[in-house]
C-alpha cells in the first residue's frame, strides 16, 4: 500500500510507458474508461473519433476536445517452476499514456476529428540480474497514432465514419547475454524507431427510444524497424569479433487489428448501461525475428517463436447521473491472454485480465467537465512455459491505473 | 441525500483492492518427504569434491554438487554442511583458466603460489566433513583405510592419515541421508592413458565394492541417492579432437607426405580433412591411419598442432583410443550402470541417470534459458579440463540429483536457477 502510494507521487514526472493484454492498451477516455472501456456505442463526444469514428456525427455537441493522461503502476511476479523457492519481480517505471481528441461538426451531417493517443505499448523492468534475463531484462515499447477522421450521418439513426492512421512506434529492450568475461556477463541492446499507416473505420445506429450500437473496425499495422540499433557491451575482448559491437537489427512487430462490437442504452435519464465485445486479431503475431545485419557463428538471426491467439474481450459498465454536475461510473471487463501458453515469455507477461473500473466526471460549467477514472487489472495467477529456452515458472500481476482528463464542449 | 453516499463506498472498495497492489505469488513451501535431511554425507570422486578446471579450488567446492544439492536441503531439515574447504582459488596448483595464445583461445595454468594451507591436513582445525568427494578416488578407495597417505587431496581432511577411510569417515557422522557418486575413474584410468595404463576393475569387483559401500551407508538407516557414470563418447577431452584432425589444403604437402609414406601403401592422404596417423602394434606395419570412430585425447592437440604429431610422427598409443578400446569402455561403462541402477533399486534409493542427461544434452539443450551442449569450452557443460563438469554443469547436475529424491521419497526440495551459478570465464 505504501509503495502505490508513493508511486502516484511521481505519476507525471516520468516518460510514456504503458501495460495491457498482450502488448495493446485501451485507456481512450477517462469516461469510456470508468465504464470498463466501452465505448464503441458511445456518441460521448471527440473520444468517438478513436473509439468509433462511425458515431463521431452522432456527437451531441458542435465542437468538442478531450483530452488525458494515465498513470499506470503495474508489477509481475514470477515464480519458477516448482519445485523452487526462486522468485522475482517486475521493478516497472510508471507508464503515463495519454489521449488528445479534438472534433467538430463541419456540417449538418458531416463531421471531422483527429485523434492522437497510445493504443499500444508494454514496458516492463525485470530485477537486475534475474533469472530470465537471458530472454528480458527490460523493455519499453510503443506506439503513438494520429488519426484524421471524418464521419457521416446518413440518418438521424445511422452515421459511418473512417479515419487514416498514422503510427509512430518505438522499441528499446535490453537483454543479458550468457556470455561472462572477468567484468561479468555481456549486454544486448536493442533500439530502434518505424512508423507506418492504417485505418480505422465503424458505424453508429442510434434509435431515439435511447438504444445505441457501434461496430468498428482499425486494421493492423505492421511496424518494421529497419537498421535499429543493436549494441553489444561488455563482451569479453576474446570473443569481441562473434559480436560485433555496433551491429544493426532487423524487428517487425505486428500491432493487431480490432473488430469491436458496442451497445448500450439509456435506462432512465440518469442511467446509461452498456457493454462490448472487442475482438483482437492477435494470431498474426508469429513469431519474433532479430534479423541481424552483420551475423556471426556465435550471433545467428534469432526467431523466437510467440504463436499468439486471437482474443474476445468482454466489457460491461454504466454511468449514472448523481446531480446534474456529477457522473459516477463503474464498469468490468475480462481480457484473456493472447500468449501460447507454451511460448510465454517474459517479455510480454500478459496473462488473463480481470479488470474493475470506476469513474467520475464534475462539470464546473455546462462546457467543462473533470474527468477521473480508475482501472484495477488483476493478472490471473497461472503456471507458463517458454519452451524453446526451457524458462518456466508462474506469473501473476497487478496493474493500477488512475486517470484524470478535461472535456470541453460547445 | 442518499445518492452522495455512493462515492465513499466506492473509494473504500478501491482502497481495498489497491492493499494487493503489488502483484504476489505464494512461495513453494520444500518438503523432505519420507527423507530425513538433518545429517547429509555426500561420497564420491572429483565430481563430488567440486574439481574442476583441473583443480580443487575454493570456488569450485562453492559449486559443487555436494554443496549446491545441500544449499537446497537447508530449507527442508539440513543444518549444517561443511566442506574441507581450500584456502584459495589455487588449489594444488594446476588449476586452468582461459586465455588468448597467438590469437588462439586456450585454457592455460592460471599461475601463482598455492596457499601453504591446502597442503596441511584441517580435520582437526575445521573437522569433520560432510563432503567426502576426493578427487581421484575409485571405488575401492572409498573403503581403503590409509588412502590419505596415498592422495593428498583426502591427506587434506581425513580424520587420521593413516587409519581413516573416506566411507568410515562418513559413518562417523551417522548419517540420516547420503549422496553415493563413484565409479569413473574404474574406467576413466584406463581411457585417460589411451587404455596404456591402468585396467578397468572388473565388473564383478566393482559390484562388490559397491554393494559393500550402499550396504555400510544403509544398515543404520539412511536413505540416498546414487548416480550412475558417463559413457566417454559424451566427454569432450575426448570428443573435440577428430579422427581426421588433419587438414591438408597446399598440394606440395599432400605429395611431400605421400612420399615420406611411400613405403606404406595404406597410408594415403589428400587435400581435405585426413584421419591422423598413429601407432599401433597390432598392425604389421606398427602404424595406421585411425578411423571413423576411434578417439583422439585432449592432450594430444598441442602435438597435432605443433610437432606434426598424426602426419610425420605417428601418434603414439596412449593419445588415442582405438574402435576396440572404446567398445571395451562402452561395456564396462554399461556394466557399472546396471550394477548402480539395480543396487538402487534393490535398496529403494534414488538414481540419477546422469549418462542419458549428457547424452540429451550433447546436440544442445536449454535450461533456465541458457544454452548448452557437451562441446568444449563453449557448451559450458564441462569445465576448461574436458573432463570435470563446470559450476552450472554442476547445477544442472544437482538439480537431476534433487529431482530423483522427490520422485523416489516423495519429497519437494527446491532446484536451483542455472543462471545464478557462474559460467565460463572468457578473457
Amino acid at each position: 500500500m505504501r509503495k502505490c502510494i508513493i508511486m502516484v507521487a511521481f505519476l507525471l514526472a516520468t516518460s510514456t510507458t504503458i501495460y495491457a493484454g498482450g502488448y495493446q492498451v485501451s485507456l481512450h477516455g477517462q469516461r469510456q474508461l470508468g465504464m470498463g472501456l466501452i465505448g464503441t456505442s458511445l456518441a460521448l463526444d471527440a473520444s468517438a473519433t478513436f473509439n468509433n469514428p462511425g458515431a463521431l456525427a452522432m456527437m451531441p455537441e458542435q465542437l468538442s476536445i478531450v483530452g488525458g493522461i494515465n498513470g499506470v503502476f503495474g508489477s509481475t511476479a514470477y515464480q519458477m517452476e516448482t519445485p523452487s523457492v526462486y522468485q522475482a519481480k517486475t521493478d516497472n517505471p510508471p507508464g503515463t499514456p495519454f489521449h488528445f481528441y479534438v472534433a467538430g461538426m463541419l456540417t449538418d451531417r458531416l463531421a471531422g476529428g483527429i485523434a492522437v493517443n497510445t493504443p499500444y505499448g508494454n514496458s516492463l523492468k525485470w530485477e537486475d540480474g534475474w533469472a530470465g534475463r537471458f530472454l528480458i531484462q527490460e523493455i519499453s515499447m510503443r506506439a503513438i497514432t494520429i488519426q484524421p477522421t471524418l464521419s457521416f450521418r446518413l440518418t438521424d439513426m445511422l452515421s459511418l465514419g473512417a479515419g487514416f492512421v498514422y503510427a509512430i512506434g518505438s522499441v528499446d529492450l535490453e537483454r543479458a547475454l550468457p556470455v561472462e568475461g572477468p567484468g561479468g556477463e555481456g549486454q544486448l541492446n536493442i533500439d530502434g524507431n518505424a512508423t507506418n499507416y492504417g485505418f480505422n473505420a465503424g458505424l453508429q445506429f442510434a434509435h431515439p427510444l435511447g438504444f445505441s450500437a457501434g461496430l468498428s473496425y482499425r486494421s493492423k499495422i505492421m511496424m518494421e524497424i529497419e537498421n535499429g540499433d543493436a549494441l553489444f557491451s561488455n563482451i569479453p575482448s576474446s570473443l569481441a569479433s562473434e559480436f560485433p559491437a555496433e551491429n544493426r537489427v532487423d524487428v517487425s512487430l505486428p500491432l493487431p487489428a480490432n473488430l469491436d462490437f458496442g451497445i448500450s442504452y439509456q435506462v432512465t435519464p440518469d442511467l446509461l448501461l452498456g457493454m462490448a465485445l472487442h475482438y483482437v486479431f492477435w494470431s498474426e503475431y508469429e513469431e519474433l525475428v532479430f534479423d541481424f545485419n552483420e551475423n556471426t557463428s556465435s550471433l545467428p538471426d534469432s526467431y523466437n517463436k510467440r504463436d499468439y491467439s486471437n482474443t474476445l474481450i468482454v466489457r460491461a459498465g454504466g454511468e449514472y447521473r448523481v446531480t446534474p454536475a456529477f457522473y459516477l461510473r463503474a464498469g468490468g471487463y475480462f481480457d484473456p491472454t493472447p500468449v501460447n501458453s507454451d511460448y510465454f515469455s517474459p517479455e510480454t507477461p500478459s496473462l488473463d485480465n480481470l479488470a474493475f473500473t470506476g469513474g467520475a466526471s464534475f462539470m464546473p460549467s455546462s462546457n467543462l467537465s473533470i474527468d477521473a477514472s480508475l482501472l484495477y487489472i488483476i493478472g490471473m495467477e497461472e503456471d507458463m512455459r517458454y519452451t524453446p529456452e526451457n524458462f518456466n515458472g508462474t506469473y501473476s500481476s497487478r496493474i493500477i491505473i488512475p486517470g484524470i482528463g478535461i472535456t470541453y464542449q460547445f | 441525500m442518499a445518492k452522495n453516499n455512493i462515492f465513499p463506498i466506492i473509494l473504500f472498495i478501491f482502497i481495498g483492492l489497491f492493499t494487493s497492489c503489488e502483484a504476489d505469488i505464494d512461495k513453494h513451501s520444500p518438503s523432505a518427504g519420507d527423507a530425513d535431511l538433518s545429517t547429509f554425507v555426500s561420497l564420491g570422486n572429483s565430481l563430488t569434491a567440486g574439481f574442476m578446471d583441473g583443480e580443487l579450488f575454493r570456488e569450485g567446492q562453492h559449486n559443487s554438487v555436494a554443496n549446491i544439492m545441500a544449499g537446497q536441503f537447508m530449507h527442508t531439515g539440513l543444518e549444517d554442511f561443511n566442506q574441507p574447504l581450500m584456502h584459495d582459488d589455487i588449489g594444488f596448483g594446476n588449476r586452468l583458466v582461459l586465455a588468448q595464445v597467438e590469437g588462439q583461445l586456450l585454457p592455460v595454468p592460471i599461475g601463482g603460489t598455492p596457499d601453504p594451507g591446502n597442503y596441511e591436513n584441517i580435520y582437526d582445525a575445521e573437522g569433520p566433513f560432510h563432503n567426502l568427494g576426493v578427487p581421484g578416488a575409485k571405488t575401492q578407495h572409498l573403503l581403503f583405510e590409509g588412502y590419505a597417505a596415498l592422495n593428498p587431496y583426502y591427506g587434506r581432511f581425513a580424520a587420521n592419515i593413516a587409519t581413516s577411510s573416506i566411507l568410515g569417515d562418513a559413518l562417523v557422522l551417522n548419517p540420516s541421508f547420503f549422496s553415493l557418486w563413484i565409479g569413473s575413474n574404474d574406467i576413466l584410468g584406463y581411457a585417460l592413458d589411451g587404455g596404456e595404463g591402468d585396467n578397468i576393475l572388473p565388473p564383478e569387483e566393482f559390484r562388490a565394492a559397491y554393494q559393500y559401500l550402499v550396504q555400510q551407508l544403509t544398515q543404520g538407516g539412511a536413505k540416498g541417492v546414487t548416480a550412475n557414470i558417463v559413457d566417454i563418447t559424451t566427454i569432450p577431452f575426448f570428443t573435440t579432437v577428430p579422427y581426421n584432425a588433419l587438414l591438408l589444403t597446399d598440394p606440395d604437402v599432400v605429395a611431400a607426405l605421400n612420399m615420406a609414406y611411400a613405403e606404406a601403401p595404406h597410408i594415403e592422404f589428400d587435400i581435405g580433412p585426413n584421419p591422423l596417423v598413429v601407432v599401433d602394434t597390432e598392425h604389421p606395419a606398427g602404424f595406421r591411419q585411425l578411423e571413423t570412430g576411434e578417439l583422439i585425447l585432449l592432450t594430444a592437440l598441442d602435438g597435432i598442432q605443433n610437432e606434426n604429431w598424426g602426419s610425420q610422427v605417428p601418434l603414439t598409443a596412449e593419445y588415442y583410443l582405438s574402435l576396440e578400446q572404446i567398445n571395451h569402455i562402452a561395456e564396462a561403462v554399461n556394466e557399472y550402470n546396471d550394477i548402480i541402477h539395480n543396487t538402487a533399486t534393490e535398496t529403494n534409493m534414488a538414481f540419477v541417470d546422469v549418462n542419458e542427461l549428457l547424452r540429451e544434452a550433447e546436440p544442445g539443450i536449454y535450461f533456465d534459458a541458457i544454452g548448452f551442449s557437451t562441446d568444449f569450452v563453449s557448451g559450458g557443460i564441462f569445465s576448461l579440463d574436458g573432463i570435470h563438469l563446470s559450476s552450472r554443469g554442476n547445477a544442472i547436475v544437482a538439480n537431476e540429483f534433487i529431482a530423483a529424491i522427490n520422485t523416489q521419497y516423495n519429497a519437494s526440495i527446491p532446484k536451483v536457477a542455472i543462471g545464478n551459478y557462474p559460467g565460463i570465464i572468457f578473457p
